[in-house]
């Protein structure tokens, strides 16, 4: 068994052992009440102390988990049922066929909740019927009496299993979101205090490498390279922790930082870009096939800078090179012969959305790509931005 | 200034390497260093003294976060106008840099003749805006605008103009002023002053709204 669930049990534990306790008090209540019904009253005080006596130790052993084994289990079960059985002994066959509560009363169901708690639903059934069982060769002339006994046994083996699953499992779950979150928390130490230090020293070294020239130069473009790379990765494990919230989200800003590079900015608001995960992976796509789109054209060496703005009804990304731009006519020429990877990946992912894309070339000047998401996915947009 | 006497730079980083190149860089470029510091306290107890131009603040202080860094020297010396430089570009950091007064925002990877080129500008009342710096302000006004946060916001919330939507835009897809001013025919001068405006409208709402949380929270005799 795991800690979590004994953790989680322990009310439940206690609660039992106040049941107990209090069904005692209305044994004895009954016992006083029908006394007339009893042909040894003497007797019947007796099983009242055994019981009283029995749940004293009961109480005691199941105060800790270690104590509650199958035998201390089995013994309950057995003793309440032997008390219960003991009743025949006790009290006028008369009342025995009116159905006059035995002297046990509803102290019976002690042992079944022990069993709900301990093993689960089954195990609660199982000894509701044992006992459902033993008071119905007890009484079976009154059997409807017997028989609500019975159904409230095994409602109560079966609720009280059930709650006690329950419990266990909200535990565990606890447990787990509590280990999530230290690891986060000191992943987030890690990546302020350590990578910090480690960022400065790559940034020194591509500044005096760059100006060193020849082979250090080299050195420093590598440096600024895995500077780059590691910026990432700490802003991305900051600002993109996985999306708690709403079921389904993710922040945008998340998914396009990692493109982050010595040739491309990505610059992105402060506070989280909420998008339901399938529209943001595919907007991510875009970018992605967009940036790919300005090295395949403008070479390895261009520049580009990416913007992610978040509006109430809206969400842009736009892209920018600082590339020879396209001429005029060559995008729509290009996909009219259906061979721009533009028009397809970039435009037909944001129009399966719900959104629209954009492009913008002056020459000379680089292109620009405007990707606009509304952020009610699913409905046609309204805004039809002049088509580039 | 700039022409006449030297500019007076303060460098805060805990990092003694990065600390001494920068001077070292500073120096050689014409600047007067007149103090260095590795901590927000120690900047704060020297500041007032050394009367500095312009801070180059690292926002990775150990004991102290940059807000409060950048607070307390506007406090100690208003004059000196603070230049964040960061290693580890943590949006929400920079933010509230920014919004506690800082006028400009530079990676710790940018090339010496931008970063010297930085510290020129911010010393001649310029923001120096990257396009990092311009996606943060456009988010945060757009935050404002909706009333989100505790912080304010809603209909008394700073708005930008169009226009300055607009040049925002374009500096955080790497338009460099002259290239917007080219293509919107406006003088150099203008599209500066209207980058320069959205940060005083930020940093005004955020005076405001500091003053306002004082008095709420009886922190302030007099407002």
């Amino acid at each position: 068994m795991s800690p979590a669930k004994v953790d989680s049990a322990e009310p439940l534990w206690r609660a039992i052992a106040v049941y107990r306790f209090a069904s005692i008090g209305y044994a004895v209540l009954l016992v006083v009440i029908h006394r007339a019904d009893y042909s040894r009253l003497g007797w019947a005080w007796v099983v009242i102390a055994v019981m009283t006596a029995w749940t004293v130790v009961t109480t005691i052993a199941y105060a800790h988990p270690e104590r509650r084994t199958p035998l201390l289990l089995g013994a309950d079960l057995a003793v309440t049922a032997g008390l219960l059985l003991s009743t025949a002994a006790l009290q006028y066959p008369r009342a025995m066929q009116q159905g006059v509560m035995p002297v046990t009363a509803i102290w019976v169901a002690g042992p079944v909740l022990a069993w709900a708690v301990q093993y689960g639903r089954r195990a609660g059934v199982i000894a509701a019927l044992i006992i459902s069982g033993c008071d119905f060769v007890l009484r079976s002339e009154a059997i409807t009496v017997v028989l609500n006994g019975v159904v409230l046994l095994l409602l109560a083996g079966v609720v009280v299993g059930h709650l006690a699953r329950l419990a266990a499992e909200v535990e565990t779950e606890r447990q787990h979101v509590i280990q999530v979150e230290a690891a986060s928390r000191e992943r987030e130490r890690l990546a302020r205090d350590i990578h910090d230090s480690v960022l400065q020293v790559l940034a020194l070294v591509q500044r005096r490498g760059t100006e060193a020239g020849g082979e250090a130069a080299e050195l420093g473009r590598l440096a600024g390279q895995q500077e780059a790379a590691l910026r990432n990765l700490v802003g991305g494990a900051l600002a993109g922790t996985p999306a708690t919230g709403a079921a389904g989200d993710v922040d945008l800003r998340a998914l396009v930082l990692p493109a982050q590079s010595e040739q491309i900015t990505v610059s992105v608001p402060a506070h989280t870009v909420r998008l339901k995960k399938e529209a943001a992976d595919e907007l991510a796509s875009a970018v992605r096939a967009a940036l790919d789109n300005v090295r395949r054209h403008c070479g390895e060496q261009a520049r580009a800078w990416v913007l992610v703005e978040d509006e109430p009804a809206l969400v842009t990304v736009t892209i920018r090179d600082d590339g020879p731009g396209i001429p005029d006519g060559r995008l729509a020429e290009a996909a009219s012969a259906g061979r721009l990877g533009v028009s397809h990946s970039i435009c037909g992912r944001l129009r399966d959305l719900g959104g629209s894309a954009t492009i913008r070339s002056i020459a000379g000047e680089g292109t620009e790509v405007e990707l606009r998401l509304p952020r009610r996915a699913g409905l046609p947009v309204a805004r039809s931005p002049a088509a580039g | 200034m700039g022409q006449d006497a030297p500019i007076r730079v303060m460098v805060v980083d805990d990092h003694p390497m990065w600390r001494d190149a920068v001077a070292r860089d500073l120096t050689e470029a014409g600047y007067d260093v007149v103090a260095t510091a590795a901590d927000g306290a120690q900047a704060l107890r020297v500041t007032a003294a050394a009367r500095p131009d312009v801070v180059v603040l690292d926002l990775q202080l150990p004991d102290m976060s940059g807000v409060e860094v950048t607070r307390g020297l506007r406090a100690a010396h208003p004059a000196a106008r603070v230049l964040v430089l960061s290693a580890s570009g943590e949006q929400q950091d920079v933010l509230d840099a920014v919004k506690a007064g800082a006028v400009g925002y530079l990676l710790k990877s940018a090339a010496r003749p931008e970063f010297l080129d930085a510290v020129r500008r911010t010393a001649d009342g310029d923001a120096v805006f990257t396009p990092g710096l311009a996606a943060l302000v456009l988010g945060e006004f757009r935050r404002l605008a909706l009333g989100g946060g505790a912080d304010g916001g809603g209909a008394g919330a700073p708005r930008l103009t169009e226009r300055e939507t607009e040049i925002l835009r374009m500096v955080a897809t790497g338009l460099s002023y002259k290239q917007i001013a080219a293509r919107l025919t406006l003088s150099h001068r203008t599209v500066q002053n209207h980058v320069q405006n959205t940060l005083g409208k930020l940093h005004l709402h955020n005076r405001v709204e500091l003053v306002r949380y004082a008095i709420e929270h009886g922190l302030a005799d007099e407002p």
